[in-house]
């Protein structure tokens, strides 16, 4: 594996937990799949069409994430919206990302003041 | 005229459960739709809108897999090991001994040459296997989507230490187990079998079983007991090759007499044998007895070594590792 395949296999690894986290919290306010999209890759989240609209019907099936259909417009959508159950995951996923952010950042340190070395 | 987004979602939809597939349509449907129109309001064309749009969305079964939430894999990483388990154990140890055991149903057979021998024994091997690996995979298959509720069906419960083969001289593998268990059921398998299939004929005398043949049979699941008695708890020692000895000599003892006094074979299978200028009967004999002294005889003194091996604590062999000498 070359060193750029490497990386990206590592990268996708990451990434992976943290479209559910982003798509719950934007999804406060209702939102249908392309919408979505945008506004996500909008944020910086890169994330794939064809992951995104499987995995909103999975987040609805695990009832964190209820649809309705808006049939007001020309082109009816189905809109998605975070349920309370949905949101207060998604507040344990930030809370738990923000943990990680902070326990990243403490090995990064390059004095050892929180890790209890012999010097 | 089928669009090229009809070609698309229709594609889709095969692949999806029916009760799904009005609702996704349509949300698919509206999806593609949005980026197309952005596209077009980006100033694309609206036929590259399309194409783009669509290559975007990547191939269509694999979004399919992913609203039917269908394992992309054959065997997942919860039932690869039981998978490669059942295999190796199928193709290194049963294999060997229903090719043994054709290999010798056709010597017996009317008119064997060692060509027709040969060629049945690589044919049936490669079938057996393929039987093998093809019905292990696929009942695995079917235990990876019927859901974990299945695992404990193969007796599947978390890893405990507990769990890990104890390396100690003396101590009865489950390996040992296996081939222990093997012989008894193989011999009482042969034994009924020989009566009605292999053979136009019984290859063995059908008067004895009056009481000789059950007789064995009952010697045989001495052995199957013989065989949990020693894994359950007990090592290799003296004792061991005492019973060991015990059961070899209520088996060989009656056999030889039998083979001796020409009670074994079914007259009627023998005279229906025409080896050209070799007498049947004789080699049978010869073969029987020899096979049945030599197979005892090897039988006693491996587990004899054994328990000797284990009183001067010489460590037992590692599976997978080299013999010791």
């Amino acid at each position: 594996m070359t060193m750029d395949a490497t990386l990206s296999s590592h990268l996708q690894e990451l990434r992976r937990g943290t479209v559910v986290v982003a798509s719950l919290t934007v999804l406060r306010t209702p939102g249908y799949g392309y919408s979505l999209l945008e506004t996500l890759s909008a944020a910086g989240f890169e994330v794939e069409a064809n992951t995104l609209y499987p995995l909103l019907r999975r987040l609805e099936t695990q009832g964190l994430l209820t649809s309705s259909w808006n049939t007001d417009e020309a082109r009816p959508r189905k809109f998605y919206r975070t349920t309370e159950q949905g949101d207060a995951i998604a507040g344990a996923l930030r809370d738990e990302w923000s943990r990680l952010d902070h326990a990243v950042a403490g090995l990064d340190t390059p004095t050892g003041t929180t890790t209890g070395s012999d010097q | 005229m089928t669009t090229l987004i009809d070609r698309y979602v229709y594609t889709v939809l095969r692949r999806v459960p029916e009760q799904q597939r009005t609702d996704i349509e349509r949300e698919l449907r509206a999806s593609i739709d949005d980026a197309v129109e952005a596209r077009v309001g980006a100033g694309d064309a609206s036929d590259a809108a399309t194409e783009q749009t669509l290559l975007e969305l990547g191939d269509p079964d694999r979004l399919a897999d992913g609203y039917a939430e269908r394992p992309q894999y054959l065997i997942g990483p919860e039932f690869y090991p039981t998978w490669t388990r059942l295999t190796r154990t199928l193709l290194l140890t049963v294999l060997p001994i229903v090719v043994t055991v054709i290999v010798v149903v056709g010597v017996l057979e009317e008119g064997a040459t060692f060509g027709s021998v040969l060629g049945s024994a690589i044919g049936s091997a490669l079938t057996v296997a393929a039987h093998m690996v093809f019905w292990t995979t696929g009942v695995i298959w079917l235990l990876e989507r019927t859901g974990s509720a299945a695992g404990p069906v193969l007796g599947r419960r978390p890893w405990t230490p507990a769990d890990l083969p104890k390396y100690e001289p003396g101590r009865i593998t489950a390996v040992e187990l296996v081939g222990t268990l093997l012989w008894p059921v193989l011999v009482i398998v042969g034994l009924v079998l020989q009566q009605f299939t292999f053979t136009d004929v019984p290859v063995l005398d059908p008067a004895n079983w009056t009481f000789w043949w059950p007789y064995f049979i009952g010697v045989m699941i001495l052995e199957v007991g013989y065989g949990i008695w020693l894994f359950r708890g007990q090592a290799w020692n003296h004792t061991v090759t005492a019973v060991n000895a015990a059961i070899g000599v209520l088996f060989a003892a009656p056999l030889v007499w039998l083979v001796t006094t020409d009670r074994f074979f079914n007259p009627q299978f023998l005279a229906g044998l025409h080896w050209g200028d070799v007498d049947p009967d004789r080699w049978l004999t010869f073969g029987t007895l020899a096979a049945t002294v030599i197979g005892t005889v090897w039988g006693v003194i491996d587990v004899a070594l054994r328990a000797e091996r284990a009183r001067r604590g010489r460590p037992g062999q590692v599976p997978g590792t080299a013999p010791m000498i």
